[in-house]
């Protein structure tokens, strides 16, 4: 193969990979939408929430030690050499569970019948108390996060695929981060748990019938509201494993909050409603801008990977609204 | 069998229902006696369907009680209320219409099922014996139905007739002691009206259910119902049996239009 081809095919790899660490973001925001007719705006932040938890956890840090510090004028940061990786993402888990529980309790018990656009806006008020209280708790510094995933550039798919070149000709191999790949098998992973769970289970079952029909579910005997709790603990979970992945390859910082954002071409490619449409969304998406970049990126003086999904989607919108795997949804007259 | 007046399955006292000046209903009582099939009527706005939604919990009225199997009910959330035994459908139709009409009928036993997270997980063991036992159940009830050949469409894609059907055999899934009906016949033709009479009768006397339904069709409320209870701007205007209710004046003048003999 030619060095250009073998090119193609790293710049295809790579946005594959980057597709899917959208997806992961998608994801969440797909599940909540499915059972509650919410676009939760706080998904991106939930995400930077449970990884500066976990940080947090990890390294035993005292939460809210500034406030406290300021308050008592004390010098408290650390607890001690705080956890392994195992046991705090098991905390994590609980507090995103506690969170879940804390949403419906204190926002959504209040707004049920209330128009989506409020309960929309209910969740931006939610991203920026999470946001100022992740701050508070965690503090606003960079952090790094390591769960012992594995990561850095693979050297022996440097070498195998060197030999794919021709002798002689100007080729180093492809560069695959190894973090990527790891990303893929775990997307993949919780992908499928969440399609059997949601196929196969009791509660699986009450999820589809929540997401299709909020008083049929009612008259079969489902409450809405433990159905609230377990979906929002279900995206807090996601959100934690968007968090870890993210957080792994570029820090835990606060503008990972805005990786929300990305996830909303991919919900306009895949449709709202679907699982499956998050993740090929997130792929077409991550595919998609690479291959710009690399082909047009040039002519046009680069830096397109920030807006080609966005136009994209705005494409995507003209033709088929509801998205690749939507519902349509027709209105009888 | 014949009903047992003097303990009846749900009883309603004194309703009162406002939506803020509106008065749905107003002092509304009767009874719904164990076995039977009861009809509420009333011309378009007189509250039966507001009754419904009371007994149903998705209205709570401001005053009165209701009494189900022999107990006073507390304020109650409608997923309690199927709990404890009340099934229904709905005038528009309330399906999980991207699901096909086994999983419909599956959702309808949720109540029904028992085994935990835990070996849903594991999928061994009591979930799967669980698992089996209700799909004997809900197959009889497609049985019943005759809904065979739909068995895996998603009924979104179903004609209105066959999604009324669905809907029946959902709340019958839940194998519930009371089953409310709003407006089972709306919108069919000759045909599947006889149908869903036969079907209605026929889960009366064969699952033993006890039976409230709103109608419109006089026809039909005479046939198939033991008695009937008629509304009008939320008052009780009438109660008794078939023959009872055509024949009193209120009732007439009121719903069934002035009799072209008299």
């Amino acid at each position: 193969m030619s060095p250009e081809i073998l090119n193609i095919i790293e710049v295809l790899l790579n946005g594959l990979m980057a597709g899917i660490m959208y997806s992961l973001v998608a994801l969440g925001f797909v599940l909540i939408f499915k059972a509650s007719g919410i676009f939760n705006y706080a998904q991106g932040v939930m995400a930077l929430f449970a990884a500066l938890t976990l940080v947090g956890f990890q390294t035993g840090q005292i939460p809210f030690s500034h406030l406290i510090n300021v308050m008592f004028g004390t010098d408290y940061h650390h607890w001690g050499e705080g956890m392994n990786s195992f046991l705090a993402i098991v905390l994590t888990i609980l507090l995103m569970i506690l969170f879940a529980w804390l949403v419906e309790k204190l926002v959504l018990k209040h707004l049920v019948n209330q128009a989506p656009i409020i309960l929309f806006m209910a969740t931006i008020g939610l991203a920026f108390f999470m946001e100022g209280f992740g701050d508070l708790m965690w503090g606003a510094n960079i952090k790094t996060l390591d769960v012992g995933i594995p990561s850095g550039g693979s050297f022996w798919w440097e070498d195998v695929t060197r030999e794919w070149a021709p002798e002689g000709a100007d080729y180093y191999g492809m560069y695959i981060d190894v973090l990527d790949v790891w990303a893929t098998v775990i997307a993949v992973a919780l992908v499928t748990i969440l399609t059997l769970f949601s196929q196969y289970t009791k509660i699986g079952r009450a999820l589809r019938a929540v997401a299709d029909d909020h008083q049929a579910a009612l008259t079969v005997g489902i409450s809405l509201r433990v159905i609230w709790v377990i979906v929002w603990s279900i995206a807090g979970f996601v959100a934690l494993v968007a968090g870890i992945m993210w957080g792994s390859k570029s820090g835990v910082q606060f503008s990972l909050s805005l990786i929300a954002l990305k996830a909303l071409p991919v919900l306009i490619l895949g449709g709202f409603t679907s699982i499956p449409g998050a993740i090929i969304g997130g792929l077409i998406i991550g595919v998609g801008e690479k291959l710009f970049e690399y082909s047009v990126g040039p002519m046009i003086g680069g830096a397109t990977e920030n807006w080609f999904a966005y136009v994209l989607a705005l494409f995507f919108l003209m033709f088929r609204p509801q998205g690749l795997f939507g519902e349509k949804i027709i209105e009888r007259v | 069998m014949l009903p047992d007046p003097s303990n009846p399955l749900l009883e309603v006292k004194d309703i009162s229902l406002t939506f803020g000046g509106v008065e749905a209903l107003k002092d509304v009582s009767f009874e719904i006696l164990r076995g039977e099939v009861r009809a509420i009527i009333g011309p378009n706005g007189a509250g039966k369907s507001s009754m419904l939604n009371v007994i149903n919990g998705f209205y709570y009225p401001q005053k009165g009680e209701i009494w189900f199997d022999g107990q006073l009910r507390d304020h109650m959330k409608p997923h309690d209320v199927a709990r404890l035994g009340i099934a229904r459908t709905f005038q528009n139709i309330a399906l999980f219409k991207g699901m096909t009409t086994l999983d419909n009928l599956m959702a309808g036993r949720i109540i029904r099922m028992k085994t935990n997270l835990f070996w849903q997980a594991l999928w061994k063991g009591p979930a799967q014996r669980e698992e089996v036992e209700h799909r004997e159940r809900v197959e009889h009830i497609i049985d019943f139905l005759k809904i065979q050949s739909i068995r895996n469409t998603p009924v979104g894609r179903l004609p209105y007739g066959l999604q009324k059907r669905v809907e029946l055999g959902r709340a019958l899934a839940a194998e519930s002691k009371l089953l409310l009906l709003d407006e089972p016949m709306a919108g069919m033709n000759l045909e599947e009206k006889e149908d869903m009479c036969r079907f209605v009768l026929d889960v009366n006397q064969e699952f033993d259910t006890t039976i409230a339904l709103i109608e419109h069709d006089m026809g039909v409320v005479m046939d198939i119902s033991d008695r009937v209870v008629v509304l009008d701007y939320g008052k009780k205007l009438a109660d008794g049996t078939p023959d009872a209710v055509r024949n009193d004046q209120a009732v007439i003048d009121a719903y069934l239009g002035v009799s072209s003999e008299s």
